[in-house]
This record gives C-alpha cells, sequence and structure tokens, in this order.
C-alpha cells in the first residue's frame, strides 16, 4: 500500500488536473506530464525509500517498514519525520520504525535517508486504515489426553494485557489426525479480552480413540477490535502440538469396555504389529480403515442395544483373535411414580419405577440416589442385576419433628442421569400397616367392644378405621370410627346394635382421617353374640280335629333373628272366660300340641322360651264361625306361587290366614298357612313344597273377634300338566251303524290338571293294521270328536257302516296338554236287511233268465235240432273232419294225430261262485275301499267256459321256439286264470295276456327257479293270483279260508287250473305232483307285480 | 444333577487328612476317578453355557479359538509320547498344579462373570460347581500322592497379578481359556487316574 498508494493518490491528481485542462492544451501537456512521470517514477525507484507498510500487534505500536532505495548500502540511516500534530522525526538505522499509534486521520510521513547523497526523500501519507491489525501467533501453553474418554484439553493464553479491553478474539482450532495430518476437525471458539493474560481451556472429545492414531493440534486467532479501522488480519498458525499413544508390544483394542448409547456411532481400531485380517462385530464384518502402521479401524454406525455381557468387536490376525467390548444402553429414565409414604410414621418407604430399562448390568447399573434436601440427608441405592420394570425401594429413617420431606431421587448411569422430585407431608401420607390381634369382647347381647394393635409411631393423627360387620345370610355392613392415635399401643371401640345369639365375622382396616390409603384388612374375627329373649310368639294356627273335640294347635318354629337364642321349649294355655289352662312344657323340636276341649270358645296362646326367657305369647281363638255360601273354586298358578285375591271385608278384625293341604290327603290336613294383615286383599301363595301336576286345596280364613270363619275354597295347581293315564272306556252296545262308548273318571291325582275335556277319535280299521297307529294327524279320514262337557261320560257315534271293524281312541285333556290315548276296536253288526236284498235279487235274476230261455229254446226247438242234431249229419258241416284233414296235411310228423281220430271237444260248462270279497260301503273313503269296489265291478259274476275245437294248430307246432307269449300261440286255452283273479282289473288281464306273464305257458319256456326260495313270495301271491301253473301244489293249502277259494277243495282246483291238451285228453299238470321239477316263475311274475300294487 | 455334587466332594475331601500312613493307593485312585468321570459328563455343557452367554462370536455355533491361552494356567495338550513317560508323581503333580490352578481359575472367572452377566443364575452356579469339583478332584489327588509317599507340592498363588484391570473382552476370553481346559485336563485326568488304577489294582 504506503508508497504505491501515494503513487496512486498522485495519479489520481493528475487525473483531475488533466480533466480539467483537456480542452485547450490536450496534447502538449498530456506529453508533458507523461515525461514527468516517467522521469519520477524513475528517479524514485533509483534512490527513495519506497513500499511504506505499517502493521500493528497490540494497536499501540506500529511498526512500519519500507524497502530501501536501491543501491543504497548497508549502514544507511533514515530519519523517519511524522506530522502528527506536531512534527517529530525518529532516526532509525533499519528500514522499519516502530512508532507510537498516530491518531485518526492522513498524516503526513517523510522517510529521508542520510549519508546517501544519491537518495531522495520519500513521502507518504500515513493513517490507521492503512495500518494491518496481524494478532501475535498464539502459542499452545499444553495440550493432553484423556485416553479412556478420547478427549483432548487443549490450554492457550490469550495474552489480554497487550490488547484492547473488551475486544473480541476469534480463534480456531485444528486438529488434525494420523501422520499424513488429515484435518478431522476446525472449530473457532470466541473469547473476550479482560486486559489481563488469560489461559482458556478447550477440550474435544475424539469420535476415533486417540490411542488409534497421533493427533495434531493447532491454533490461530482473529482480533475483532472495532474501534480499530484498519485491516484485520488472522494470526499465524501456532506450532502444532501431538499427542500420540505410545503402545506397549501388546495388541490392543480401542475403546475398551466402552458404555455407549444406543443408535450413536462408534470407531474401533485395533492397535497391533500384525497383519488385521478382518474385524466383526457380532456376526457382523466390518470394512477395515486402515491407519498409521498397522492400526486399522472400524466405523460401527447405529449400534444396537447390547445384551448383559456386551457387544463382542473382535479382529482377527493370522495367529490370534482380539476384541473388546461395547456397552450400548441408554441412560436412565425418569424414574416414574415416585411415591413416598411411611407405614408408621417411623420410617419413609419411597418406590419408584425405573422407566425404560437402560440394557446395562453389572458395574453400569443405574444407581438411585434419595436426597432429601430439608435435611441434607441421603440414601443410595445399587443393584448389580438387570433392572427390571419391578418396582424399587428405598429406606429412609424419619427425622424427629419434621412433617415435610422434600425428595430427589436422581438416577445414574455412566450414559447420564436423570431425577425425580416429590415433595411430601408424610403425616398425610401414611398407610398403616394391618391391625393385628384383633380381640372381640361381649359388653351384653346387642354389643361388643373390638380391640386391635397397630404398631406405629401415630401419636400425633387421628385414625379413620373400618369395622366390617359380616353376618351369615345377611348383606355386610361397614362401619365408620375415628380413633386418636397412640404410640405403639392397641386400640379398642365399641359395636352396638348387634343381633343376639348371631355369628358375626369381624374385621377392620384403618387409614388416618387426611385419607391417604386404607391398610389391608385385619384377619377375620368371628363371634357369637349372647342370647336374648325371644322378641316375637310363634306364628301360630289351629285345626279341629275330625271328630270337633280335640283342637291340635301348630306353631312355627322362630326364625332366627326372633328367637334371640336357642328356643329351648314352649308354653301352651288355653284360657276362657272362666279359667286359665296350661299345659307342659312342650320341648322344642315338637311343633304341634292337642288339646282337649269341652266347648269350642278358647283363646290359645303359646310362648317360646330359650334360656334367656319366655317370648311374648301369641294368641288365637279355637272358634270356627260357620259359613254357608262356600263354592269350591279353581286357580291355577302364575310363576312361583298361586295368587289369591278376596274382597275386603270390614269384619275382619284381625288377619287372614290361608291354610293349604294336597288335596288328596284326608281331613283334617294341614300343609302349610299363611297369615296376612286383615287390611289387605291379595296374597300370592309360595312354597318350595308345590310340585306341577299336584292338586293343592287352598282355604282363606277371615279373623273376628271370636273366631275364624272359612271365606273361601280354593283347589289349584302350581302349574297344570298332561294326565298322565287315559280314561278307561267301555262299549257299552253296538248296533249295524252305531257304537255307544261309555268311560269313567281319571282321578285326581293322574289327572294332574284341571280336566278341560276329552278327545274321541274314530275310523275304520283293524287291530292288526299298520295305519291305525296314530290317529290324530289330522288324516281326513279320522273323525274326531271334541267332549268339552266334563260331566258327559257317554258318547254314541252314529251313521257307522255295518259289520266293519272300527278304531276308537279316547284322550282326556287338561290345560297343560293331552293325555295318553286309550283304544280299542269294535266291528259293528252285520246289516241283515242288505243281506237279504243282496242274496234275494240274484236269485230273481237267475230264474227270470232260466224261464226266458226254456221258453225260447221251445219255440226255437226245430231250428235247433236242425242245426245241432239233425237226423243226418252234413259232412260239410263236420269240423271235426276239417280239423283231422288239415293236421294230415300240414305236417306228418304228428303220428299221434295220425294215430287217433278227431274227436269233437267237449263242452263244458263250469259255475263258479262269486269270489268278492264282502267289502260294503262305508263312510269312510279309503284307497283300499275304492279298490275293492273297482276289482268286483270288474268281476263277472259267473264264468261260462265253451269248449271248442282249436282253429289253427299248424302254425304253433311249426315254430314251437318262438312262443314267448301267450298272445301269440294260436292254442288257447280254457281261461282258468280269470277264475282266481277277482281282484285284477280287466285292462291288466288284457296286458298280461299280451306279454304273456299270465295264463298257462308251456313249460319248455318257463325259467327255471328255486320253489323253495319263492315259497314266502307266493304267500302273498296266493291271495291275489288265481292260477299257478307249475307252482308247488303244496302252497295252495296256505290259502286263507276266508279266501273265495277256501270252499272248494284243492283237488277241484287242480282239475280247473290244469289246461286240457287238444291232443291227448290227458290234464298237462298231474294233480299232485310233487316231485315234478317244474317252475312257477312266468306264471306269476308280472301279475304278482301289478297285483300287489294296489293293495299296499 | 448339580446338587449331588457337593455331597459326594465332601466325602472326597476326607481322606487324606491320615498322612504318614502306607495305606493302599487304590481306594483314592478309585474314588478320584470316578469324581473325574462325572465331572468328564459336564465339561462340555459348562463350556457351552458360559460361551453362550458372552454374545457372538463366543456363542456362534462351532466357536473355537485354540491360540487363546493363558500364560498362568498349563495346557493339558501334551504328546503321547511325553505323557506315557511321565512318572507317577509327574503325572500327579502336573495334575495336581492343573486342577489348583483351575479351580481359582474358576473363582475368577465366576467373579468376572458376576459383573458381565449379573441375571444368569444358572451361568453362575454351573461355574461355582465346576470349581467345587475341581477342589474336590485336587483333594483325591493329593490323597492319592499321600498314599504313594509322593511329596504335595505347596499351593501356589497361579493367578498373581495378572487377575486386575482386564477388559471385559479379556475376561471373556479368560473363562473361554479356562472352561475349555477345565474340561482338557478332567479328560487328561480320567487318562491318568485310568492309568493308575490298572497301576495300582485294588
Amino acid at each position: 500500500m504506503d508508497f504505491t498508494l501515494c503513487l496512486t493518490q498522485r495519479s489520481r491528481m493528475v487525473d483531475s488536473k488533466r480533466m480539467r485542462m483537456t480542452s485547450n492544451f490536450q496534447w502538449p501537456l498530456l506529453t508533458f506530464i507523461l515525461l514527468y512521470l516517467m522521469s519520477q517514477v524513475n528517479s524514485q525507484k533509483k534512490g527513495a525509500p519506497h513500499d511504506l507498510k505499517c502493521i500493528t500487534n497490540n494497536l499501540q505500536v506500529w511498526d512500519c517498514s519500507w524497502k530501501a532505495p536501491s543501491g543504497a548500502g548497508h549502514g544507511t540511516f533514515y530519519e523517519v519525520c511524522i506530522e502528527n500534530g506536531s512534527y517529530s522525526c525518529y532516526p532509525s538505522e533499519k528500514t522499519n520504525i516502530k512508532i507510537p499509534a498516530l491518531s485518526p486521520g492522513d498524516h503526513e510521513v517523510v522517510i529521508s535517508p542520510l549519508r546517501d547523497f544519491g537518495s531522495s526523500i520519500s513521502k507518504f501519507i500515513l493513517s490507521e486504515k492503512n495500518v494491518s491489525l496481524i494478532p501475535d501467533t498464539p502459542e499452545i501453553l499444553n495440550l493432553s489426553a484423556d485416553f479412556p474418554t478420547s478427549t483432548l484439553h487443549l490450554k492457550w493464553s490469550d495474552r489480554g494485557s497487550v490488547l484492547p479491553r473488551h475486544s473480541n478474539v476469534i480463534w480456531e482450532i485444528k486438529i488434525l489426525r494420523k501422520k499424513n495430518m488429515e484435518i478431522v476437525k476446525s472449530v473457532t471458539h470466541n473469547t473476550t479480552l479482560n486486559g489481563k493474560d488469560t489461559v482458556h481451556h478447550w477440550s474435544w472429545t475424539s469420535d476415533m480413540p486417540l490411542e488409534c492414531a497421533t493427533h495434531y493440534v493447532g491454533i490461530r486467532c482473529y482480533v475483532d477490535d472495532t474501534h480499530f479501522s484498519g485491516h484485520k488480519e488472522w494470526s499465524d498458525w501456532s506450532q502444532l502440538k501431538n499427542i500420540s499413544w505410545s503402545p506397549d508390544s501388546q495388541t490392543k483394542v480401542f475403546p475398551q469396555d466402552k458404555v455407549i448409547l444406543v443408535g450413536s456411532d462408534v470407531i474401533v481400531c485395533c492397535v497391533t504389529r500384525d497383519n488385521v485380517s478382518s474385524a466383526q462385530i457380532g456376526l457382523t464384518k466390518c470394512p477395515l480403515i486402515h491407519l498409521d502402521g498397522k492400526n486399522v479401524a472400524i466405523k460401527i454406525h447405529n449400534i444396537s442395544v447390547s445384551a448383559s455381557s456386551g457387544t463382542n468387536v473382535v479382529f482377527t490376525t493370522e495367529d490370534n483373535i482380539y476384541g473388546t467390548v461395547l456397552f450400548a444402553g441408554y441412560p436412565p429414565d425418569i424414574p416414574q411414580k415416585l411415591n413416598c409414604e411411611t407405614y408408621d410414621l417411623k420410617e419413609i418407604v419411597c418406590s419408584w419405577n425405573p422407566g425404560r430399562p437402560t440394557a446395562l448390568v453389572g458395574p453400569r447399573v443405574t444407581s438411585y440416589t434419595l436426597f432429601e434436601s430439608f435435611s441434607g440427608k441421603n440414601v443410595r441405592f445399587k443393584r448389580t442385576e438387570a433392572s427390571t420394570n419391578e418396582s424399587h425401594q428405598l429406606f429412609f429413617q424419619m427425622l424427629p419433628n419434621q412433617e415435610i420431606y422434600n425428595f430427589t431421587l436422581n438416577a445414574h448411569n455412566p450414559l447420564g442421569q436423570s431425577e425425580s422430585m416429590i415433595l411430601v407431608n408424610i403425616t398425610e401420607k401414611v398407610y398403616p400397616h394391618s391391625p393385628t390381634s384383633v380381640k372381640v369382647k361381649d359388653v351384653n347381647s346387642t354389643a361388643v367392644t373390638l380391640s386391635w394393635r397397630l404398631p406405629g409411631n401415630f401419636a400425633k393423627i387421628k385414625f379413620l378405621c373400618q369395622i366390617e360387620i359380616n353376618k351369615t345370610n345377611s348383606i355386610q355392613e361397614l362401619r365408620n370410627v375415628t380413633i386418636k392415635g397412640v404410640e405403639n399401643s392397641s386400640y379398642l371401640v365399641a359395636v352396638d346394635k348387634l343381633n343376639p345369639y348371631t355369628i358375626y365375622t369381624f374385621r377392620i382396616r384403618c387409614s388416618t382421617e387426611t385419607f391417604w390409603k386404607w391398610s389391608k384388612w385385619s384377619n377375620e374375627k368371628q363371634y357369637l353374640t349372647t342370647e336374648a329373649i325371644p322378641s316375637k310368639g310363634p306364628d301360630t294356627w289351629r285345626e279341629w280335629s275330625s271328630d270337633g273335640k280335640n283342637l291340635i294347635i301348630y306353631w312355627k318354629p322362630l326364625p332366627v333373628n326372633e328367637a334371640n337364642g336357642k328356643i329351648l321349649s314352649y308354653n301352651v294355655s288355653c284360657s276362657s272366660d272362666e279359667e286359665t289352662q296350661s299345659l307342659s312344657e312342650i320341648p322344642d323340636p315338637q311343633h304341634k300340641a292337642e288339646l282337649q276341649l269341652d266347648k269350642n270358645d278358647y283363646i290359645i296362646s303359646v310362648v317360646a322360651k330359650n334360656s334367656v326367657g319366655s317370648s311374648p305369647p301369641s294368641k288365637i281363638a279355637s272358634m270356627e264361625i260357620p259359613n254357608d255360601d262356600l263354592k269350591i273354586e279353581q286357580a291355577v298358578g302364575m310363576g312361583n306361587g298361586i295368587p289369591l285375591t278376596w274382597n275386603y271385608d270390614p269384619n275382619m278384625t284381625c288377619d287372614y290366614v290361608i291354610k293349604w293341604c294336597n288335596s288328596s290327603r284326608s281331613e283334617p290336613c294341614l300343609m302349610d298357612w299363611k297369615k296376612v294383615p286383615s287390611n289387605s286383599t291379595a296374597t300370592v301363595i309360595e312354597s318350595d313344597q308345590f310340585r306341577p301336576g299336584v292338586r293343592y286345596h287352598f282355604f282363606l280364613y277371615g279373623c273376628r273377634n271370636q273366631g275364624y270363619q272359612l271365606l273361601r275354597s280354593i283347589i289349584g295347581y302350581i302349574e297344570e300338566l298332561a294326565p298322565i293315564v287315559a280314561p278307561n272306556f267301555t262299549v257299552e252296545d253296538t248296533s249295524a251303524d252305531s257304537i255307544l262308548v261309555k268311560w269313567e273318571d281319571i282321578p285326581v291325582e293322574e289327572l294332574r290338571g284341571f280336566l278341560r275335556g276329552y278327545l274321541f277319535y274314530f275310523e275304520k280299521g283293524e287291530r292288526d293294521t299298520s295305519k291305525m297307529r296314530s290317529l290324530e294327524s289330522g288324516r281326513s279320514d279320522v273323525k274326531v270328536k271334541n267332549i268339552t262337557d266334563i260331566s258327559q261320560k257317554t258318547l254314541r257315534i252314529a251313521d257307522l257302516q255295518g259289520k266293519t271293524s272300527y278304531h276308537l281312541v279316547l284322550r282326556a285333556y287338561t290345560d297343560g296338554g293331552m293325555g295318553p290315548e286309550k283304544s280299542m276296536f269294535v266291528v259293528t253288526k252285520e246289516n241283515s236287511v242288505g243281506l237279504i236284498i243282496a242274496i234275494l235279487i240274484p236269485v230273481a235274476v237267475a230264474i227270470i233268465v232260466g224261464v226266458v230261455t226254456s221258453i225260447l229254446c221251445y219255440r226255437k226247438r226245430e231250428w235247433i235240432k236242425e242245426t245241432f242234431y239233425p237226423d243226418i249229419p252234413n259232412p260239410e258241416n263236420c269240423k271235426a273232419l276239417q280239423f283231422q284233414k288239415s293236421v294230415c296235411q300240414g305236417n306228418s310228423t304228428l303220428k299221434t294225430l295220425e294215430m287217433n281220430p278227431c274227436t269233437p271237444n267237449s263242452v263244458e260248462v263250469l259255475e263258479t261262485r262269486s269270489i268278492v270279497p264282502k267289502i260294503e260301503d262305508t263312510e269312510i273313503i279309503s284307497p283300499v275301499a275304492e279298490h275293492l269296489e273297482d276289482s268286483s265291478d270288474a268281476e263277472p259274476e259267473n264264468h261260462v267256459v265253451v269248449s271248442y275245437c282249436p282253429p289253427v294248430i299248424e302254425e304253433e307246432i311249426a315254430n314251437p321256439g318262438l312262443d314267448e307269449g301267450g298272445g301269440t300261440s294260436q292254442v288257447i286255452y280254457i281261461d282258468i286264470q280269470s277264475m282266481y283273479q277277482p281282484q285284477a282289473k280287466p285292462e291288466e288281464e288284457q296286458e298280461n295276456d299280451a306279454v304273456g306273464g299270465a295264463g298257462y305257458k308251456p313249460q319248455m319256456h318257463l325259467p327255471v327257479t328255486s320253489t323253495v326260495e319263492d315259497l314266502a313270495a307266493d304267500d302273498d301271491l296266493e291271495k291275489t293270483a288265481g292260477y299257478r301253473p307249475q307252482a308247488n301244489v303244496n302252497t295252495w293249502n296256505l290259502v286263507s279260508p276266508d279266501s273265495p277259494r277256501s270252499t272248494d277243495s284243492n283237488s277241484e282246483i287242480v282239475s280247473f287250473g290244469s289246461p286240457c291238451s287238444i291232443n291227448s285228453r290227458q290234464f298237462l299238470i298231474p294233480p299232485k305232483d310233487e316231485d315234478s321239477p317244474k317252475s312257477n316263475g312266468g306264471g306269476w311274475s308280472f301279475t304278482n307285480f301289478f297285483q300287489n300294487k294296489p293293495n299296499d | 444333577f448339580l446338587l449331588p455334587a457337593p455331597l459326594c466332594l465332601l466325602t472326597m475331601l476326607l481322606p487324606p487328612l491320615s498322612p504318614g500312613d502306607p495305606i493302599s493307593p487304590a481306594e483314592p485312585i478309585s474314588q478320584a476317578y470316578s469324581l473325574a468321570l462325572y465331572m468328564q459328563k459336564n465339561t462340555s455343557t459348562l463350556l457351552q453355557t458360559y460361551l453362550q452367554y458372552q454374545g457372538s462370536p463366543f456363542s456362534d455355533p462351532g466357536f473355537s479359538a485354540p491360540e487363546l491361552q493363558l500364560s498362568s494356567l498349563p495346557p493339558a495338550a501334551v504328546s503321547f509320547k511325553t505323557w506315557h513317560a511321565l512318572d507317577d508323581a509327574e503325572r500327579l503333580g502336573r495334575a495336581q498344579g492343573a486342577f489348583q490352578a483351575l479351580s481359582q481359575h474358576l473363582q475368577l472367572v465366576g467373579d468376572d462373570q458376576s459383573d458381565l452377566n449379573p441375571a444368569s443364575p444358572i451361568l453362575l452356579a454351573q461355574l461355582g460347581a465346576a470349581r467345587l469339583r475341581a477342589q474336590g478332584l485336587l483333594g483325591n489327588m493329593v490323597a492319592i500322592m499321600t498314599a504313594l509317599g509322593l511329596p504335595i507340592p505347596p499351593e501356589e498363588d497361579t493367578l498373581g497379578l495378572v487377575a486386575f484391570g482386564a477388559s471385559a473382552f479379556e475376561r471373556k476370553c479368560r473363562g473361554y481359556v479356562v472352561t475349555r481346559e477345565y474340561g482338557h485336563w478332567t479328560d487328561r485326568a480320567v487318562r491318568d487316574l485310568a492309568l493308575l488304577k490298572a497301576k495300582y489294582p485294588g
């Protein structure tokens, strides 16, 4: 600056002159100035001091230096003259000079070299702005290291004594690591000068253990003086100081046993002279960071919480492993739920919850200190185990005459500390121990005293205690008492309003009057209070014996709360106007007494006695006031009881009594009674003895002065049930179209409810038919009669069919349901008129037909003779001859036909009885009946069979093997089958013919099946099917006698049943050929199938 | 199975109280052999339990660091030839010295683990039981040496000053070496005693 600056100022002046003179003398002047300047410059370069530069390090002395003129030899002297108000000159032998700081403003400085004649004088303008403030290079007083914590401590002086006070100083500290001086940290540190030399401290904690590598520290400063207008600059860096760890020969890993916060980053290094091949934390391998020499480090990011024994970091060399353990955990949580209380006002118990676990154990576990600020005392808590979430406790001895305590609980572990505070008035935080030694003593039958012990120093407080009084079958009662506290003593309270002769269970708990907590309950103490006289006389009732001579007094045992003790005996006395008669004492278990009374207006009194005394007497009048207009009513219970209501009667002065008994018992009977106050008009009778379905008899008595009057008599059920028996019924009379049924009452015990009526069902049916089992299913063919008039005991059922079996069922019902049913089968008598008509009409028809036929035959006798029996037969009309001819022509193989001359077929007239079963039309239309009607309609009455000569026989002979069905056969047999199928429909017959299932089949086409296997099937079959070709003849004998066939002998059936061969005149089926291995299969298969179906 | 051991040890500790008498060595050898066999059953459990509580890599399956040794604890490994050539005095003397060292080291390891794993009663109990058994076997060895008329070396403090100031990692390694060598020395003692048993049949 200095000289250059001066020059610049001059050139600026030149510039300004130039500007002014520009107009007139521009070019000649410019040339002149340029020459002048060049000469000036040259002369100064050659011979004048230049480059004046001033610096200061303390603002008091400026150190100005300049450059000597060229050619100035050694030993040149200078005179420096400074214009500073006055003009003062300083001689100098060197090219610099220290001058006191100049006042603000420009000052002319003239430097004149002395004794150097070739040099010229230099003039400079100097001001504070041209001066630089460069502080002295700071010096590090001390650099130390705390290796376990990896902390560097730096110490230096600010030399404040030479610098203006209150100046701010900025220190820059740099930290370099390793031998190649990598900058790891550069920080600034601000201080203020105080006019004295001050030593400053600065500490820095390294992320890398200091043992791992050499650390260097340098410092420089910058004085920021606000009053100084010149240029301020940083000082030079101080000399670097270093910290290094001098390793012994052993390989070591750092940091050792360090406790760190979970989630932080940490550098672990291995100081070694061997080659480290790998490093791992837990199971994770880490990349190696190479440090000086063979030292290596690893950086662990975000370390996770350690197990109890820490997290191992292991470095592996060729022949060994080295490691360290890190303990990653948490600082202690703020102690939670800190609470201080006392049991006995001698010792304070402070408890707290440690909060979040620190994961640090052993020597690193959290230690707690409980500090009381008023007394200045403290207690410590330390446990080596892992702090679980359980509550911790500390005991603090109470101080005499101190009630207010200010506790601070401090939690501390290597990672930090926390605290919580509590201010307590300990007399308000008393949580007494549970009372002990509870004792009970009698006062009287209704009061006791309770005593208990409560150890503690309670002289200054009051207790609020609760006494829990428990009585069997009663709600528990709590009574609060306030007691003045005493020192280590027992407490006594009286408990009154108890019941005599009652077992009580007492227990006690206490708190202070300023409630904090109840103590735990004391142990229970059971105590029986003493007896007192019974408070009431027993509840009494009386009954006259059936002969009316004796009066039986009943009474109920006194309830416990009225007996007031153990009842030992009862005294019964009866008194009339004249006399009083007392019976002997009746011992307790007996609760009735019988009195023989000569008249009936006595007052009987009963007194109960226990060991203390007698109860007041209960009195009851013996007289029974008659009541004429009594009727028996009915009642049914609701829920558990039977409600009874009556009208208010002002005559009834004392109370109402309802007594009841089981109605099936004989009089007098008494189950129980109930007294109702005279002003009430309704009650509900409830008793554990009531059972559903049992009839009870209730008697409502009203009480007048002189005695009791029966007001109402009621029978009732607590709940009605269905009868358990059916009414016993018999058939009194039957006719062809009606039945008279009569039944008996059901006994009350079996009725189990009020009888509401009977249900009578009837229908056609026979005993063994399966479908008769159930009648109540509402079937249309079942007729039902509901008899609601329960006095009715007979029923006539009319409009029945004659000679028909009827199924009758009778059942009783109550509101509780239907009783069981009783059934009976009755067959109505035969309708004789109908039978007669049924016989007479066919006979008459037969006679008429016979007469008409006779008349016709007689009138046409000539024509008949000509036609059927001419005197001279016409050969052309001979069918026998035609037959022979065709046979002989058709097949020569039929030798038998040739051998036997053709004979005319005989005509046989067969008469059959009607095989229609006797089925009468009925009111009840059943499927069976319909079917039977159908089949009987379809059946011809008589069956006339005319023998004939087979028209064409050749085809049948020519194709015997193809003759599968009877319909295709040209051989027509006598239709015997139809005789035995009275129930078969005509359609079915045709169908059977068409498929060949019915009628005769040549044996050669019948499938062979075992007759034995089909025996069972035959039984069914024989009822419906007629003809049994090839069937086991034995089975025919099994036909039921009521079958139409039963009238005919078996042999006749055989002769009818066997078809007649036109060739042989022999029956194809012998009458009884049991040995013949013929099958019956083809004859029944289809007919069986069709004919069985409608019968089901 | 831990309970009977101390009782059994008490009975075994009693015999050596009558020195001088040239009694038969068969009885103490037999007793020592029985105890060594019993100890052998539990050594691997102790080692596994110990490692399990030290964290990775100790607790990793198959962890083994034969390079770790303790200068204060004589290694059990010996060449068969050398071992076979030992005379009774040397054989018993080495075993006796080893179990003396082991019993002291097991105490140290127990203390270390009380700091590192204070909430692991199983580990601490096993270490305590192992120490008692080592002391029991030591007593038996002394009885055998007495019976054989051999000089009994004086008890020495094998640990010296090395015990204190060790880092947690060193303590873990130390415990590993101790529990491992306890197993090895027990195995060797079984063979030693089997040899002696054959040599001095009862």
